[in-house]
């Protein structure tokens, strides 16, 4: 439940004010309902009485019927705001519950944050953002509206018609709805969470065996690898019809105890009629009164079924608690040497301005090298500025580290927002990194820096995409700046204007590039080899070569 | 022009195919549904004649406390029966709409593991998984709506005339007026839930890229920002689409009205009537009491079936675009493989590839393949530029593309469905992009659980290093990127999965494409090992220096 707690929290705190204007409008919406049909049957009824009494010249008929005609417009007008204002709180929630994920996930560590990047762990993710919608619009506004609306009805009844008929209402219902929705609850959870599993497991299972499909043929399995996914889609269709039967049987409870209510409403209201406390239009109102409460307990049968979804989704979306928390910062000495790298295979002490271009073959561990010294994972054997990176303050060492990651990313926007996603900068600045990177006269053809790119960056070749990218880092002036194949996918020529213009742009910075080819290049004072492994070493490769 | 007066006709058929498609299997199930539910709709009107007897009895002078507690039995009972017919329709509904999610799952997966069409596996994954479920609210939902507003709108209208024919004029000027609008709010309130899945979906999308970019995001620094630009961009979607839902709710709120109105004007109607200041408006005998409470009650559920038929409006728009998809689906052109896929035991001959005058059926055509012949022991080079056909050839040599014309034996037995699958048994085959399912590695090796030891294989094909690297060894799970292995890494491991699979004959499309020139020639020194082993193998590949290192080249339409 904790983790429920926590989105609950971070869902109301986002938007209040609208959050408890449409919970009010929530309430009004369902005490004018049942005033409208308590207040029409206590009319009808009292004219019938008046009526048979004779004395219907008498009867003041247009306070009532005008108190009928204002509630069925008040209501639907209120009914209007209500939507429009949970809508409203519901849209605030949402993006609330995503900036919340995305500030969160930004703390991983890098091989996680690459991880993010699989198409099924972001369909995982948002499915699971998604479930969560439900909290606030389904379940927690016409929850609280609902107990609001009994009380206020509670208190309102008892004032108007005495106890016995409130207490009908009020005890027959909350308690007994209350533990309606909770068995359903509780039946629920199981087979909510397994729906989603099961839709999980056939989607990626569906995906795996289109993609490797020559491999299943080839080896026979076809037939049972079908078999397999429609086992999960059984099992899947199997949890939503067990969660499709619990939430008919509360749905049939409920109908039983809202007629069970009413009748004890009326036969509250006959018992006090009996006794002549009441007249009988009077008596009459508990009944009509209970009748109308039945849309306020009805529609939360649905939020209810889905609690378990939300569960399952708040665990797996919620701040693990926290297990292995940041070593602790502390202070860098500013003599020391800018980087340190003491790792197996690998012991270099680079000062500014120097340019190293780091080579080793495939699978040697360059890109977790660099990923390491930008303080995304273990920081042993190396020292920046004489202290581990994972143990700098996160601002302080982006300030000094730049890394442009292996496969680079661009977000949807102008270039002007893909440069400047950490920060603006001015107009020459950035054109002046453009023309670094080779990029300038590619976005003076797309129209400048407003020009807009497509989904993922969109539109612009792999080469251009990387360009953009790097220009972004050249942006930061960072102390050290990483590369990881910053030339991967640009001819020759770029690819050496590229790093010529990169170095020019910034003279006094420490460059270590992951290079598959083009490590000789004139920008770098050495190369450093990265062995696979201790073997590799005793084969006779240096560690380290020299230039 | 044309597209103006194309459009309803194309909607019409649209939905007949729909219908045919969906209603249809399930229409039996679907009545027998709407008849309880319709059942049990009209048990309300007896439910208001308990309760307006009771009233009347009151007024009347007669014991209160009986009358109520006899009413309050009948209204209670008449409910229990009302909640065990609705709880029964709705297991009918439900059953229906599972049929048809079953049925309609199967036939796809089936049919896209075997012949897949030119709609990614994501796309198809998506389909299955969560917009089939789409077609559930139409079936049950918006039918259960139909077949009540169909029934009990006019049987309550005929009870209120038979009454007081003000109050059944009231309701049938209200009535009809809904469906007139409901042609208007229908379309509203579709694009009213329309917009706020394209909003929910436009925010889920910028949040997938944004996720998808947190690595660069934090490299930069740039985590805060990005974060603040996020909630930022969703703020103005939001105001954006309030907008659009101001006017879509009122639309709503419109039909409300009339609902509402209907109720209080029936209320104020026989009010004055019983009251005796309204002289007309009933068949000659003035109105009673229990008529009054009677009219005030069945009033309500007039209206009930017309705004659930509202609500339930786009369900059906929903269920028709799904059914487009599938259609769509239906009319791809796909290639079947030869044989059922299932396992069988190899041919029994020495191994031999002959190609004669073949022609490989692909999607929208045919394609010449050249004359080949293979024996164990030998390699071969496809070579040839982009899209000439090498990696049809290889399809065809395994048997997942089907001969137009020509033939190809294997072993000395022509390749068709019946040898097929025993060929397969002595193939192996590495594709061109590598694909990691989400299973352990050592699953992934050996998926068909013989319990073989991978490592030879992997140092045949020069990957143990790569295994021993990795975190958790042949445990590790690869996901669906390949996370944590890099492209020749990737393709070593394919090609010792293929070394495992007993392959006779090697079938490797690109090996070493996107390989720099060190991890290339691991790859390619791993084949030579294959072929020293004793294996055939066949390659298709642009690049010169693995063509070379075959041992004969045939170069594809030349």
């Amino acid at each position: 439940m904790r983790p429920v707690l926590h989105i609950l929290r971070l869902l109301l705190t986002s938007a209040p004010g609208a959050m408890a204007r449409g919970a009010a409008l929530s309430v009004l919406v369902l005490l004018m309902g049942a005033a409208l049909l308590g207040l029409s049957g206590w009319f009808v009824t009292a004219t019938g009485l008046a009526g048979l009494g004779g004395i219907g010249i008498a009867f003041d008929v247009f306070r009532p019927s005008a108190g009928v005609r204002f509630l069925a417009l008040g209501r639907t007008a209120a009914r209007y705001g209500e939507r429009l204002l949970t809508h409203d709180a519901t849209l605030r929630a949402l993006a609330a519950l995503r900036v919340d994920l995305l500030r969160r996930l930004a703390r991983l560590d890098g091989r996680a944050l690459s991880r993010l990047r699989g198409e099924q762990v972001l369909t995982r993710i948002v499915a699971d953002v998604d479930a969560l919608d439900g909290l606030v619009l389904r379940l927690l506004l016409p929850g609280t509206a609902a107990l609001a609306a009994h009380l206020l009805i509670f208190a309102a009844l008892a004032w108007l018609l005495g106890w016995p008929v409130a207490l009908a209402i009020l005890a027959g219902t909350l308690p007994a709805a209350a533990l309606i929705l909770w068995r359903l609850a509780r039946r629920g959870l199981r087979p909510s969470t397994d729906a989603e599993n099961e839709a999980q497991a056939l989607r990626r299972g569906l995906i795996d065996t289109i993609r490797d499909r020559e491999a299943v043929i080839l080896s026979g399995r076809l037939s049972e690898q079908e078999e397999r996914l429609l086992a999960h889609d059984a099992a899947a269709r199997g949890a939503m019809a067990a969660l499709d039967r619990a939430e008919r049987d509360a749905g049939r409870a409920l109908s039983l105890l809202v007629a069970l209510v009413a009748a004890a409403a009326l036969v509250a209201g006959g018992w006090l009629l009996s006794r002549g406390v009441l007249d009988p239009a009077k008596a009459a109102i508990g009944f009509f009164v209970a009748v109308a409460l039945a849309e306020a307990v009805w529609p939360l049968r649905r939020g209810v079924a889905d609690l378990g979804r939300m569960v399952g989704a708040a665990r797996l979306l919620a701040p693990a608690p926290d297990a292995a928390p940041r070593p602790a910062p502390v202070a860098s000495n500013p003599d020391a040497p800018l980087l340190r790298i003491a790792v197996p295979g690998l012991d270099l002490t680079l000062a500014p301005g120097e340019a190293v271009a780091l080579t080793g073959p495939s699978g040697a561990g360059k890109t977790e090298l660099l990923l390491r010294i930008a303080g995304l994972g273990p920081g042993q054997g190396l020292e920046l500025y004489g202290k581990h990176p994972d143990r700098w303050q996160e601002d302080a060492l982006r300030s000094v580290v730049s890394m442009l990651p292996q496969r680079s990313a661009l977000v949807a926007g102008t270039f002007r927002d893909n440069l400047s996603l950490n920060g603006e900068a001015d107009e020459d600045t950035l054109w002046a990194a453009l023309e670094a990177v080779a990029l300038a006269d590619v976005v003076r053809e797309r129209g400048g820096l407003e020009a807009r790119l497509g989904e993922a960056g969109a539109g612009l070749s792999g080469g251009q995409a990387r360009r953009l990218a790097l220009a972004r880092n050249l942006l930061k002036k960072p102390a050290l700046l990483l590369l990881d194949e910053p030339t991967e996918g640009l001819d020759a020529a770029t690819a050496d204007k590229v790093l010529r213009g990169l170095r020019a742009f910034l003279p006094r910075a420490t460059i270590i590039a992951a290079m598959h080819r083009g490590a000789t290049h004139e920008i770098f004072n050495r190369t450093a080899t990265l062995g696979v492994s201790p073997a590799a070493l005793s084969q006779g490769e240096s560690s380290l070569v020299l230039r | 022009m044309d597209q103006a007066t194309d459009a309803p006709t194309r909607r019409t058929t649209h939905a007949t195919l729909a219908q045919a498609r969906v209603i249809a299997p399930v229409r039996r199930e679907l009545r027998h549904a709407g008849v309880l539910s319709v059942l049990a709709g009209l048990l309300w009107p007896v439910q208001a004649a308990a309760i307006a007897w009771c009233i009347a009895g009151w007024a009347n002078g007669a014991p209160a406390l009986e009358r109520a507690a006899v009413a309050g039995l009948v209204f209670a009972l008449c409910a229990a029966l009302r909640a065990l017919l609705d709880h029964r329709a709705g297991a009918l509904f439900f059953a229906a709409a599972d049929q048809t999610l079953s049925r309609e799952r199967a036939a796809l997966v089936r049919r896209e593991a075997r012949a897949p069409s030119a709609t990614g596996s994501a796309a198809i994954a998506a389909l299955a998984v969560q917009k089939l479920p789409l077609l559930q609210p139409w079936i049950t939902r918006y039918h259960a709506a139909m077949m009540r507003v169909v029934v009990l709108p006019p049987v309550l209208l005929i009870l209120a005339f038979s009454q007081s024919w003000v109050v059944g004029l009231t309701l049938l000027v209200a009535g009809p007026l809904i469906p007139v609008m409901m042609a208007l709010v229908g379309m509203a309130a579709e694009e009213a839930s329309r917009r706020q899945m394209d909003e929910i979906g436009d925010m889920n999308q910028m949040l997938m890229e944004r996720l998808a970019a947190l690595l660069d995001i934090r490299l930069l620094g740039a985590g805060e920002a990005s974060a603040v630009a996020f909630g930022a961009r969703a703020e103005a979607l939001r105001e954006r689409s309030m907008a659009v839902l101001r006017i879509a709710f009122l639309s709503s709120t419109v039909l409300e009205l009339f609902a509402a109105l209907g109720v209080a004007l029936v209320a104020v109607f026989v009010g004055f009537m019983l009251l005796g200041e309204i002289g007309f408006g009933t068949w000659g005998t003035p109105l009673t009491l229990g008529q009054g409470v009677f009219l005030l009650l069945i009033a309500p559920e007039f209206f009930q079936p017309l705004r659930d038929l509202a609500a339930a409006w786009h369900d059906r728009a929903a269920g028709f675009s799904v059914v487009a998809e599938l259609d769509e689906l239906d009319r791809a052109e796909r290639v079947e493989p030869l044989g059922t896929g299932a396992a069988a035991a190899p041919l029994p001959g020495a191994l031999s590839v002959q190609v004669r005058g073949a022609e490989a059926m692909v999607p929208g055509g045919r394609v010449p393949l050249p004359d080949v012949s293979l024996a164990a022991g030998e390699t071969l080079a496809l070579t040839g530029p982009s899209g000439c056909g090498k990696s049809t050839m290889l399809a065809a040599l395994a048997g997942l593309a089907p001969l137009a014309s020509g033939r190809i034996d294997v072993c000395g037995e022509p390749l068709d469905d019946q040898t097929a699958d025993a060929w397969r048994a002595c193939i192996a085959l590495v594709p061109q992009r590598p694909h990691f399912a989400d299973t352990t590695l050592g699953d992934w090796l050996d998926p068909k659980g013989a319990g073989t030891d991978p490592w030879p294989a992997l140092h045949l094909a020069d990957a143990a290093r790569v295994v021993e690297g990795l975190p958790e060894g042949l445990a590790t799970r690869l996901g669906a990127t390949g996370g944590g292995v890099s492209g020749g890494e990737a393709r070593r491991l394919m090609l010792a999965r293929a070394v495992l699979q007993r392959g006779d004959l090697i079938l490797a499309d690109e090996p070493t494409a996107d390989l720099d020139p060190e991890t290339a020639q691991r790859v390619i020194a791993a084949l030579e090992r294959l072929r020293a082993s004793g294996r055939a193998v066949i390659v298709a590949t642009h690049d010169p220096v693995l063509a070379a290192a075959m041992q004969r080249q045939v170069e594809i339409g030349a």
